[in-house]
């Protein structure tokens, strides 16, 4: 028996499964520190490690750098979102 | 298929493995950044870089004014060896963008 059963083969089961769902997805990843990161999700490994594409920093709501692929340590995650917004709305 | 293997990112540390020999861009705790050649990484992040240019950056609230000082210092290191623990954010140099 898997957690939340077998019906619903469209929704994701564990954290894990959700994290493999969102592969190539516009995410918004937070870290502990505040700093906001939004892009593309490339991949990411049982650490939580993130490989990002075309991705924005966001310091206190305000974009700070950008940088075309990025790695993130996973120990510095707080959460990974998927995000709605396109690269050219997320600025606004 | 090897090759096909070579050049693909199917896991985060694809993306540090393909800088290998390139500058990359560290971005590290208590605001410090680095760009130096990689010369070579583990599971932890622990890298070894060459030609390293260090940059703090430090925030001082002036006493009377309460005016933010943003101050950036540099310096150059010919070679260092940076512990993973430290790392936040690892960017290959701008291949597209």
């Amino acid at each position: 028996m898997s957690i939340g059963g077998e019906k619903g083969s469209a929704s994701t089961k564990t954290p894990a499964d959700f994290l493999k769902s969102i592969r190539g997805r516009p995410v918004v990843v937070k870290l502990n520190s505040g700093v906001d990161y939004r892009g593309i999700l490339a991949c990411l490994d049982g650490y939580m490690n993130i490989a990002m594409e075309q991705t924005e920093e966001y310091v206190n709501g305000q974009l700070k750098n950008k940088y075309g692929d990025a790695f993130i340590r996973g120990n510095n995650v707080l959460y990974i979102s998927t995000s709605k917004r396109t690269l050219a709305e997320g600025s606004s | 298929m090897a090759t096909e293997e070579e050049s693909t990112v199917k896991e985060p540390l694809d993306l540090i493995r393909l800088s290998l020999d390139e500058r990359i861009y560290v971005k590290l705790r208590s605001d410090r950044e680095l760009r130096g050649k990689l010369h070579a990484y583990d599971q932890h992040l622990n890298m070894i870089l060459g030609d390293v240019e260090e940059s703090v950056t430090t925030v001082e609230i002036d006493d009377e004014t309460y005016e933010e000082i943003v101050r950036t210092s540099r310096r150059t290191v010919p070679f260092l060896f940076v512990r993973g623990d430290g790392v936040i954010l690892v960017s290959p140099p701008l291949r597209t963008v």
